[in-house]
Parts: C-alpha cells; sequence; structure tokens
C-alpha cells in the first residue's frame, strides 16, 4: 500500500484497486464506475491500468488460483511436469473451482519449482502437496503457511557487522549531515569507480551528480528493488539480511543530491522484505534518522514502500516510474532521462538495491578496502544467485572478478547428480547462454563484455548436460513476449513472431530451405528489435537465441532439420502435449 | 566548411550530409519535414502529442540503437543519416510485422485504398510478410452505429486514443491489456455502441488503417433507398466538380456517394437530426428554413405530473425581446448562405454545397431543407467530401459562391465594420483568403507576430491564453465570428493563441487591407479599439485572478470557471425550496435550478448555470443560438433547433430540454399540417428580466445569494487563513 506523501501525490489508484479487490475477490464493473465518478477519472484510464498487470482480476478468479513459474531456473526443475500433473489431478475439477495457469519468475529460483495458489507463494512443491493446498482453497480453508524465520546471515559487506545495534549502524549518515562533505562522497564514489549493479552498469558517481546540478527544488530518490529477470534473486537476500545498508544508501543519496523523499519501489512477491524494510524504516523515523530533520540538522529526507502492481516491465526505470504514478508501466522515451525528467518530471536518482549499499561501504570503509575486495582487478563485493542445475542453489557473496569455475564449482556445489556443466547463463536471459568451453570468465563488466554476455544482475542460471538449448532459448523468448508491455511495434509484434518461429523449430522436421530462410527472417528481426525498441527489453529479446545458435549450432541444426534432441527431452508426447498448451496466448 | 555563428535559439544539424538549422526544440521528424525529406510514419500525426511507437520514424543519430525522430529533439551538431541501409532495413522489417497481423486488404484499403500501413508496405517491398500469421483473432466490433470497429486492423498506434482524449477530450479510448494481446478498448472494455462513445468520429478520422472506419462506407448504407442511384466512377468524371479527382478513388468510394432524386416537397434533410453527409444540388431549387419556432419558452403554470412537459408554450419574441438586438442578426446555419432573423428561409440551387459541418464535424444539422422543385443531389460521406474539398476547381467554385452568398452578411456582422462602404465590401470579397485548418492545428500562436485578421467560416475556434498554471480558455468562436484585431492594433504580437477545434474554415483578411480599411474608416478603427481595450482589460483582470487566487483547488471542481455561484449558506438555509419554487414561478413552471450539489465548508453550489468562463456548451451549436451576452451570462437564444448538444456538453447537466407541441407540414400529404414534438434548451438566465434573481430574492432566510467565485472564494479562503 503506498504511504502518505504517495497517497497525496494523487497515486492511489493502485490502493484503490488493491481495496476493492480485496473485497469481492476482482473488479466490478459496478465499483469501476463508482471509483471513476468518486475520483473523476475516466473510465478507460481505470481499465487500461487495471487490465495491464495480470496482479487484477478483471473477472471473479476461481476459488484456488494456481500459478506454475515457468521460468528458467522452475523451468530446468520440472516446473512443466509439475503443471502437467496438477492438471492431471485436476482435470474433474469445475473451472470456477481450479484455474491452473504460468506465471511468470516469482524470484525463488534457489527453491525451484515455486508455485503461486492465491497469491501465496509454496516453493520447492511436490504436486501432491500442491494438491493439497489447492483443495484447502477450495473449501475455503485457510492454507497459508508460516515465513520460516530466518535469522541474519553474517555479510562481509556490512560495515557495522552483525551484531550491531542502531546506534552504531548508519555511521556514514551520522557523520555526513555533520561535515555536509558532499563533495567528497562524490569523489569517494568515482575513485572506487562504483557502477549500476541493476544491469546496465552506469556510473553512480556521475548519476547522481547529474541530479545535484539540477536547478528543481524538487527531487527524488528511488530504488529498484523489482528484480523480476528470472535467476535475480540477489535483491531478496540483501533485503533480508542488509535492509539498514539499503535505507543508509537512500539517505546518503538523498542528502547529496538534494531529494528530500525517497521512494522503495518493492516486487509485490516480496511480502516477507516488505515487512523487514517497513520495520526498519519505523526505526530510523523513531531514532530521527529519517524525517523532516535527520538528527536535528536542517537536511531531512522521507522514505516510504511503494508495492509494484507486478511485471517485468517495471524494472525499466521508465516504466517502474510510471508505475508509481499510477499509469500502465510503459516505458518512456528517452531523452530525457529520470536524471533531468524522472518521477513527475522531477529529477530522480534511481538506483538498483546492491548499488545503494555499496555506497555505506565504500564510505565506511574507503575507497582502497573496496577496491581491494575485488579479485583480478576488479572491486568491490558481489552477490549472485545461483541457481538451475546446481548442488546448493542460493545467494552468494563473492568478490567481484569471482570466476565462474569457483561461483558455479565451488561455492554452489557444482553440478547437481553427477551430471556434467554444459551451459550456464551469467544473468538470465538477458545474458544469453555461454558454453561450459567457458567457464573460467570472470564475474566482471568488461570479461563478460567481451565474452558476449553481461554481468547484468549476476543471475547465474545453469543448465547440465540433459538440457536442451533450443527449448531454453524458446523458454527465454516467451518470458519476453509475455512480459512485452506492447508499446512499441518491434517488441510487441517482433516478441511473438519469435516466439511462432522457435515453436516451429523445435517441433523438427523443417525443410531446409525454410530453415535457411528462417534464419536469415530471425537475424533481420533481431537487428530491428535491438535498433528500434524503446526499452532494454524489446533490444534484449534476441539475445537467448543468438547466443545459443553462436555456442550450440550443430545441436540447434539436428533439432530443426532432423527432430533429434540430443537430450533427449523434446518429441516425447508427454512435452508435446505441455508445449501445446503453453503456446498458447492470453486472448 | 565554415558556418557563422549558430543565432541564439537555433540549432545546426547535420541531416543527411547537409547542414540545417532549425528552431531549437524541434524535432528530428519536423527538422527533416522542414528541409524536405520526408521520413514515414504511421503513429504521428502534427495535430497531436508525439508519442513515438510505431518507431517507423527511427533514424540514425550515432548511437547504439535508432531514434525514434518524432520524439526525438534535434541537439547541436548532430548527425543524423535518415535513410541508411540499417534504417531502411529496420524500417521495412517493421512494416512486414505489422502487415503480417494486418487483414490486408483492409476495410480502409478496400474503401478508399489509403491505409497508410499497406501503402507504406507496398512501397518498402514489404506487402508480402514472411512472419507467421496472427493464429487468434482479435475481434470485429459492430456495435456503433457509426463506426466500424475491426481490432485486427489495429497497430495500437495510439492516434485514435489521443484523438479521443487531446483533440474532443472525450475520453472514451484507451489501451487495455499487455503485451501481444494489447488492443484499443471503449470505458471499461464496452461495446463501442453500449460505451459513453457520442460517435464524434475523431477516432475514425484519425485511424491510419482500417479499424476504425466510417460504418456508411463499409456497409454502403447510404447507398440504400428508394431514390439512391449509384453510378460508375466514369460518369462521375464527366461531371465538372470531379474534375481532377483520381478515378480509382471514386471506383474505391461508389458506396460513400450517390445521386438522388428529390421530388416536390421532399424533406431532403431535417435539423436537429444527426447525420454523416453533405449534400451538393445539381438540379433544382430547394428551400431552407429553420421549423422550429422562433419564440421563448414558457409552460402553463398548475399542470402537473407526466402531461406538464407536454404543456410547454411558446411566446411570439416580439413580446419579450432581449436587448442588444439592434441590428439585423443573420442564423449562420451549414450552408453557403445564412438565414436571416426576421424570415429564416432561403433557397439553394444547382451548385449550393450544404451540409458540410454535419459530414466533416458530425454536428447535428442545423436546418430543413425541403426541395422546391424536383431536386437532383449528390449525397456524399465525409472521405469523399473531404476529397473533393481538395479539388481545386471544386474548391475555387465554392468560394466563388461563399463570396457571393454569405461573405457580405460575415463582414457586416463585425459590429465596427457597420460603416463600411459598399465598394470596400466588394474590395473585401474579391481580396480575402479562405484558409482550413484541421482539427487541433494552431492558427496563431500567442507571442507571434500579427499580420492578419479572421473571419470564422467553418467550424469553431478555439481561443486561449498561456498562464503559468496552464491554458485558460477565453472564447470559442464559431460561424460569423471574428478575431485578430487586439494583435493588429496593439504592439503588432498575437496576445492569445488560436487553434482549430475541428474542421475549420475562415476567411483571412490581410494586414495590409486591414490598415487601409482602418485608415479609411475612422469610425471603424474607434470601434475596435473600443472593443480591443475591452477585452484586454478583461484579459488583464483574469490574469490577475490567476495570480491572486488558488485556484487548483476549485478548478478541479470546475468552480473557478464560473461567472455566477448561487450558493445556499447552509447554516441558514431551512431546506423550505422556496428557492426551487420561485425558479419554477419565474419560467413558468420549470424550474431550472436543483437544491443539490457541491458543498464547501457551509456552502452549496446549487446546480444552476455557473456561466462558465469556459463555456464548453457553446462548442457545436450548429445554429449558434447559444451565446454569451455582453453582461456574460449564457443565454440560449430564440432560433435553437432543440438538437441537445449544449444539454450534452455542460458537464455539469444544468442545461434542460422542453419538449412541446408544434404543427409542421407532413410529408406524407402535401400541404397539410401534422402536429410534432420539438425541443428546445433551456438553462439559468439569471432572471435578467428581473431586478434579482427570482431565488435569491424569495429566499426567506437570506441564505441564498448569486456570487462571483473570485471574491467569494478569496474572502473564504482568507478567512480560513485567519482562523
Amino acid at each position: 500500500m503506498s504511504g502518505a506523501f504517495l497517497a497525496r501525490r494523487g497515486a492511489v489508484i493502485f490502493d484503490d484497486l488493491r481495496a476493492i479487490q480485496l473485497r469481492y475477490g476482482f473488479l466490478p464493473k459496478a465499483e469501476l464506475e463508482g471509483l471513476s465518478q468518486r475520483t473523476q477519472t475516466p473510465l478507460y484510464q481505470i481499465h487500461s491500468v487495471a487490465s495491464f498487470y495480470p496482479h487484477f482480476h478483471l473477472v471473479p478468479p476461481a476459488k484456488a488460483e494456481i500459478r506454475v513459474c515457468a521460468d528458467m531456473s522452475c523451468h530446468l526443475n520440472g516446473a512443466c511436469e509439475l503443471r502437467a500433473d496438477l492438471e492431471r489431478r485436476f482435470a474433474t475439477s469445475r473451472p470456477d473451482d481450479v484455474q491452473i495457469r504460468d506465471v511468470s519468475c516469482l524470484g525463488r529460483c534457489d527453491h525451484a519449482p515455486a508455485v503461486s495458489i492465491n497469491d501465496q507463494i509454496f516453493t520447492g512443491v511436490a504436486a501432491e502437496h500442491a494438491e493439497q493446498l489447492a483443495c484447502r482453497a477450495i473449501r475455503g480453508e485457510d492454507f497459508h503457511e508460516p515465513h520460516p524465520k530466518q535469522a541474519r546471515i553474517e555479510c562481509k559487506a556490512d560495515p557495522y557487522g552483525n551484531g550491531a545495534t542502531l546506534d552504531e549502524r548508519y555511521g556514514v549518515v551520522r557523520k555526513l549531515v555533520q561535515s555536509r562533505a558532499f563533495d567528497d562522497v562524490l569523489s569517494q564514489l568515482k575513485a572506487a569507480e562504483l557502477r549500476g549493479m541493476g544491469g546496465a552498469g552506469f556510473p553512480t558517481s556521475l548519476k547522481w551528480d547529474l541530479v545535484r546540478k539540477e536547478s528543481d527544488p524538487v527531487k527524488y530518490v528511488v530504488c529498484n528493488a523489482d528484480e523480476s529477470e528470472p535467476g535475480t534473486i540477489k535483491d531478496r537476500f540483501i533485503m533480508t539480511h542488509l535492509p539498514h545498508l539499503l535505507v543508509e544508501g537512500m539517505i546518503i543519496a538523498g542528502v547529496v543530491t538534494g531529494a528530500r523523499r525517497g521512494i522503495l519501489y518493492i516486487r509485490h512477491e516480496y511480502h516477507l522484505q516488505e515487512e523487514v524494510l517497513g520495520e526498519e524504516i519505523r526505526r530510523c523515523y523513531r531514532a530521527g534518522l529519517l524525517g523532516k530533520s535527520i538528527l536535528g540538522t536542517p537536511l531531512g529526507f522521507d522514505l516510504e514502500v511503494f508495492v509494484s502492481p507486478g511485471g517485468y516491465i517495471c524494472g525499466e526505470e521508465t516504466a517502474l516510474i510510471e508505475a508509481i504514478e499510477g499509469h500502465r508501466a510503459e516505458p518512456r522515451n528517452k531523452p530525457p532521462f529520470p536524471v533531468q525528467a524522472g518521477l513527475w518530471q522531477k529529477p530522480t536518482v534511481l538506483n538498483n538495491v546492491e548499488t545503494f549499499i555499496n555506497v555505506p561501504q565504500i564510505l565506511a570503509r574507503g575507497v582502497d578496502w573496496f577496491a581491494a575486495q575485488g579479485a583480478g582487478g576488479s572491486r568491490g563485493l558481489k552477490f549472485v544467485g545461483v541457481s538451475g542445475h546446481v548442488a546448493r542453489p542460493g545467494i552468494f557473496e563473492v568478490p567481484m572478478g569471482t570466476s565462474m569455475r569457483e561461483v558455479i564449482l565451488s561455492r554452489a556445489g557444482g553440478i547437481r547428480g553427477g551430471r556434467q556443466l554444459k551451459a550456464f547463463a551469467p544473468s538470465g536471459p538477458s545474458s544469453g547462454y555461454l558454453p561450459a568451453s567457458m567457464i573460467d570468465v570472470c564475474l566482471d563488466f568488461k570479461a563478460l563484455a567481451e565474452a558476449g554476455s553481461m554481468l547484468g544482475s549476476g543471475a547465474i542460471v545453469v543448465c547440465d548436460d540433459t538440457t536442451c538449448m533450443l527449448d531454453m532459448a524458446l523458454n527465454a523468448v516467451r518470458f519476453y513476449r509475455n512480459e512485452s508491455c506492447g508499446k512499441c511495434v518491434p517488441c510487441r509484434v517482433g516478441s511473438q513472431k519469435m516466439t511462432d518461429m522457435l515453436v516451429r523449430w523445435t517441433q523438427g522436421g523443417v525443410p531446409e530451405p525454410q530453415y535457411r530462410a528462417d534464419l536469415a527472417l530471425l537475424e533481420e528481426l533481431s537487428q530491428a528489435m535491438s535498433l528500434t525498441s524503446i526499452c532494454g527489453l524489446g533490444q534484449i529479446v534476441p539475445a537467448p537465441i543468438q547466443s545459443v545458435l553462436k555456442h550450440f549450432r550443430a545441436e540447434i541444426d539436428a533439432h530443426v532439420l532432423k527432430g533429434q534432441c540430443t537430450s533427449g527431452i523434446c518429441f516425447t508426447p508427454a512435452s508435446r502435449a505441455g508445449e501445446a498448451q503453453r503456446v498458447g496466448i492470453r486472448p | 566548411m565554415t558556418t557563422a555563428a549558430t543565432p541564439p535559439g537555433f540549432v545546426d544539424i547535420t541531416l543527411d550530409g547537409q547542414l540545417v538549422r532549425v528552431p531549437a526544440g524541434t524535432s528530428v521528424f519536423d527538422a527533416a519535414r522542414m528541409n524536405g525529406v520526408n521520413i514515414p510514419t504511421l503513429c504521428h500525426l502534427q495535430s497531436q502529442t508525439p508519442v513515438g511507437v510505431c518507431r517507423l520514424c527511427v533514424v540514425d543519430t550515432g548511437a547504439r540503437v535508432l531514434s525514434a525522430s518524432c520524439v526525438r529533439p534535434v541537439e547541436p551538431g548532430m548527425k543524423v543519416v535518415t535513410d541508411s541501409e540499417k534504417v531502411l532495413s529496420a524500417r521495412k522489417t517493421l512494416l512486414e510485422l505489422m502487415m503480417s497481423d494486418h487483414p490486408s486488404p483492409c476495410a480502409r484499403q478496400q474503401n478508399s485504398g489509403d491505409c497508410e500501413l499497406e501503402t507504406l508496405a507496398k512501397a518498402a517491398g514489404a506487402s508480402q510478410p514472411r512472419f507467421a500469421k496472427r493464429t487468434i483473432a482479435r475481434g470485429k466490433d459492430d456495435s456503433s452505429l457509426a463506426i466500424a470497429v475491426d481490432h485486427d486492423a489495429c497497430i495500437l498506434c495510439d492516434r485514435c486514443i489521443r484523438g479521443c482524449d487531446e483533440v474532443k477530450n472525450n475520453f472514451v479510448l484507451g489501451r487495455m491489456g499487455k503485451g501481444y494481446s494489447a488492443g484499443i478498448a471503449f470505458d471499461l472494455n464496452s461495446p463501442m455502441g453500449d460505451s459513453t462513445c457520442i460517435s464524434c468520429g475523431e477516432c475514425m478520422v484519425s485511424c491510419p488503417t482500417g479499424a476504425l472506419t466510417n460504418k456508411s462506407v463499409v456497409g454502403t448504407a447510404i447507398a440504400a433507398g428508394p431514390d439512391a442511384q449509384g453510378f460508375e466512377a466514369e460518369d462521375l468524371l464527366q461531371i465538372s466538380v470531379f474534375k481532377g479527382v483520381s478515378g480509382t478513388f471514386l471506383e474505391l468510394n461508389r458506396g460513400a456517394i450517390v445521386k438522388r432524386r428529390f421530388r416536390k416537397g421532399d424533406i431532403i434533410c431535417r435539423e436537429g437530426e444527426f447525420g454523416s453527409t453533405a449534400f451538393y444540388i445539381l438540379e433544382g431549387k430547394a428551400k431552407v428554413s429553420i421549423s422550429t419556432p422562433i419564440a421563448h419558452v414558457k409552460t402553463q403554470g398548475g399542470a402537473k405530473g407526466l402531461f406538464k412537459r407536454l404543456t410547454s408554450t411558446l411566446v411570439p419574441r416580439e413580446e419579450d425581446k432581449r436587448e442588444e438586438e439592434t441590428r439585423d442578426r443573420t442564423i449562420p446555419i451549414d450552408a453557403s448562405v445564412d438565414l436571416s432573423y426576421g424570415n429564416p428561409v432561403a433557397e439553394l440551387g444547382p451548385g449550393d454545397l450544404f451540409g458540410e459541418m454535419t459530414c466533416m464535424n458530425f454536428y447535428p444539422r442545423s436546418a430543413t431543407v425541403i426541395a422546391e422543385s424536383d431536386v437532383v443531389a449528390f449525397e456524399m460521406l465525409r472521405n469523399v467530401l473531404d476529397i473533393m474539398l481538395k479539388n481545386k476547381s471544386f474548391r475555387a467554385q465554392l468560394d466563388q459562391t461563399y463570396r457571393r452568398r454569405a461573405l457580405e452578411n460575415h463582414l457586416r456582422g463585425v459590429p465596427m465594420f457597420a460603416d463600411l462602404s459598399p465598394d470596400f465590401i466588394e474590395h473585401l470579397k474579391e481580396s480575402v483568403e479562405l484558409q482550413r485548418f484541421a482539427p487541433g492545428q494552431a492558427i496563431a500562436q500567442q507571442g507571434e507576430p500579427a499580420d492578419s485578421f479572421y473571419l470564422v467560416r467553418i467550424g469553431f475556434v478555439k481561443i486561449s491564453e498561456n498562464y503559468p498554471g496552464g491554458e485558460m480558455v477565453l472564447a470559442y468562436l464559431s460561424r460569423g465570428d471574428y478575431f485578430g484585431e487586439i494583435g493588429l492594433l496593439g504592439g503588432g504580437v498575437r496576445t492569445a493563441t488560436c487553434t482549430a477545434l475541428d474542421h475549420v474554415e475562415l476567411v483571412r483578411i490581410s494586414g495590409d487591407d486591414f490598415r487601409q480599411m482602418i485608415e479609411r474608416f475612422p469610425s471603424v478603427r474607434k470601434g475596435l479599439e473600443a472593443v480591443a481595450a475591452e477585452r484586454h482589460a478583461a484579459n488583464q483582470q483574469r490574469m490577475q485572478m490567476v495570480q491572486n487566487v488558488p485556484i487548483e483547488q476549485f478548478l478541479s471542481q470546475g468552480l473557478m470557471e464560473a461567472q455566477s455561484l448561487l450558493i445556499l449558506d447552509l447554516q441558514n438555509c431551512t431546506r423550505c425550496d422556496a428557492c426551487v419554487n420561485a425558479c419554477a414561478d419565474a419560467h413558468d413552471g420549470i424550474t431550472r435550478l436543483v437544491r443539490d450539489g457541491l458543498r464547501f465548508d457551509q456552502y452549496l453550489v446549487a446546480t444552476s448555470c455557473r456561466q462558465c468562463r469556459d463555456p464548453l456548451c457553446m462548442v457545436g451549436c450548429p445554429v449558434g443560438s447559444i451565446r454569451r451576452r455582453n453582461s456574460l451570462e449564457v443565454i440560449i437564444e430564440d432560433w435553437c433547433i432543440g438538437c441537445g448538444l449544449c444539454a450534452q456538453n455542460c458537464p455539469y447537466g444544468n442545461i434542460n430540454l422542453h419538449p412541446f407541441e408544434v404543427m409542421i407540414e407532413d410529408p406524407a400529404r402535401a400541404g397539410r399540417k401534422k402536429a410534432a414534438i420539438k425541443q428546445k434548451a433551456t438553462s439559468c438566465d439569471l432572471c435578467t428580466h428581473l431586478k434579482e434573481p427570482s431565488c435569491v430574492y424569495a429566499c426567506p432566510h437570506d441564505a441564498a445569494h448569486r456570487v462571483d467565485p473570485k471574491t467569494f472564494f478569496a474572502e473564504m479562503l482568507g478567512q480560513g487563513i485567519a482562523k
């Protein structure tokens, strides 16, 4: 729910819609008409927003809405089979009792497969357990399971140590509001070469400096905690275990750039983290670290949490801003960039969770300490999520510059079940797939870019030798197709046409001249999408299939032309049945 | 190459290797257009805010990705390439993507051959898409009587949405859903015919494809009917007015134009009815008149219940003459003639076009046309008329008719021009220029040099000023109104922005002619100066108001729009309804006031005409009978034809329609009369025939007041702060 400030700005449409949905279970037409009259909002505006976010139901939902996560890590861990199993179990159920559908990555990649039943998330579930939960939902019984109590994990990144009290924490902010050495902060961040950790890697000091120089008296700091890229789970970990560093990083951004208001944009599947952060923020207000006057100084900073109405596209910075403003999360044309005209057209610092937590680390311990944390010339620490076919999936804090070999084979316990590594994605579908032979590539902006991939958000997804790479490429493209906002032609239409083509390919037996023509057309389509899409989503859609064609060409050729799946998972009757259902588009 | 330093306010860029200079803030798209380079686009229209969603206008600016030129402002030193292989290939792929889901040929392509997507795709060699076709149809919506919707032909360019929002402010259309399943939707995804859509047609004319098309063209509804006669394109081309029109176009639009034969006494069109066609008379004579009596609405007191409404009667205007009517007024109608007030009848003959406003802007018919002899006429839909109006010879003929028959009336209608000598009027009739503007197009911008004086011939012109807090509408001008004199008389700079609200045609008097006129006729100058000073003072006052009062709070309620509010002090009010009864008494049994409305503090703002500053009710009146008097109240003149558009347009529901019975000529039996129900609109007239509004006078508790919201709210706020 939005806080007082957002409510005053009128960005409460989501609160209104959620309130109606909470009461009726969906959004009845009469209620929306009432809302339109009360708020003087045209009907179409309410509908265009409500129909954009899958979180809102425009028709009454089934008593048990079962959503099986379909993306990368869950796909690698039997999500297809789980869904097919559940469909068999509920084959005779009435449609208003049970509805089973795919859902995009729920951010539980380390405990795949994940299932959501009436928006309650369950991880690592077997079909039988999911069936029992759904049956309880149908009977109207409470089926919630309590959050497992998690002890805070000691992180090297925390300059205050795990047992520190509130008085010991926030040391950087305490000093900074007295010294007001804001230029010094920027020069330290510059010397540390801190770059954005959300994927794009834009220099943080430069971004903050641009906002600081804007003359507008109203500015904002926004934290992007909407990680939704399949495989990305590191921000979830950071917000659970280091919430004070995130809040401190945002306060520093506020006082340095002159922004007096911060908004923490969190994905709606992170209930626990929302609670943890809410508690941390309240604690800071009580301690005078947040508010109109920080520790009695004229500097002020207010911070509130905004819960995303949902969707991968909301992680795109301007789409995220549009969502806060209560609109459809459609990315804006740039320029202007958020540093000039962001939230409500005001200069806005927009950074990822991990970027913010790096700031107090650097300022508390110095640039030299930060530089020394990295390996092989890289700087700082990096949180990575490792999921897929590994023995110990999870989030690991590693030095920047660590090799993938170390991360995958050592920290994550190597490949599960004694199988061989076939491929890995350094950062979800967007980074494309690299073959096992490139395992020595390091976690570093430059090294991964040179390998034709990217550091991205550190969402390492690992595939063993039973994986069909064409199937994985199709899985990725389908994810983008599902998550495209539909604003611009190349992404909206292109992602569907690319899906259509790959679906045809996975079925095998494509005549050679057709395949050749398809390859040429795919190249043209990839170019057009990368060059003309408004935002990064549309531009990156071709990456997975292009990387697979580059590194696994012989396998793809055999699959498409001869109908041979080297992994032996395609071309079975069961997979075909599952496939046909997954190709369908939402009406 | 050396160039002079760039003057301030300008930017130098390299466009396809050429150094060009354009004003700062220009989009790359416009910069290219100004320099003769046409970049293809589907989602961009000059009269709408650019959105950059079709991506067809991409150009190479040397960045990692291409830029949509419609949303990309020029930057100093920018190097733009609009036609490289990279750019052309990306555009071709985009067209191929859209074509793969396009039901080719779509309705627009079939009817008029001008589907923009198909035309561009053909030019780029992308007519045969290699991508898989859409497997699940998005469907058609046939529920609207006027417009056919084919969702499969929709490319989500957002032009209809912006047309509905920005141009017409109807707020009905939006995007729905997400990704590949996104589409356009009306209201809460209602069928178009069940939605709040008023069938203005703006979406249809904005649509580049066959997604939104004129239904009559699709179904060729006008080709039906007993007297209709379709014909071959070749026959049409024999007729002089079609000389120069493309034969292919006429062939494709065969269903959109018919020849009709009317017998003597036939009614060709009726006032107040909605329509979508224009008529062009080939042979015969027709009588154009207003059959709704010109009179005030009165009702007999005492009658109650169901019958009450039908007992409204009319009082001849002689008994209730209004002020300000010293000169002979003319009633502007939708034809090449105007009707005189005393005798609202005129004759139309061969070569006359009527119904242009109805056809182009979908306003109700302004008058009734009856065949006086056997009449042969073309009846045509908007797309045919639009093409004909672009045809030079037809255009010239129409302009000549207008100059001959209506221009003098319009010139004489400007009060200050009354003293012009006949020879000067003759001179003007020949020297004026006739200009056309598309909806949303700016006619003059505030701050621009002023060089001409305009008379409105067709359509509505919005006059607005920019304030720090936004735009304020000063007036809506319609046929017979004029503007541009303040700039010419004053500092030579436009003091307001003038924008075409719909399809607008203007008579332009050049600065030279204007100056010559005021030199020759000192009385004209004096009159104009007086009006200009008056308007200037009013503008100053408005400016003051905007600066002094925190209007944000009230603008949202529309109250600051008001000139005069009826407020009830709830501390004194006993809910006795004496005000409502007094209003009913003063207006012969029909109250124009309801004791309900918005509350502020202890005050209730009653539902009655607020005499708005931006009187939306005036937009669209086909006969110009709703207007503002010099004393500022909004009145409905006696020649109201009861079409109801003003009642629809009033955002506060304060205009009512009253039905009454009249005798009209029976079309079935020539020469006989029959009873028919006609309507007239009424709104609060502030009881100008009395000393004080009777609701205020009647209140026994001193609770009812008529106030100027500016001073009232300023006082109330002042008190609030003092507390």
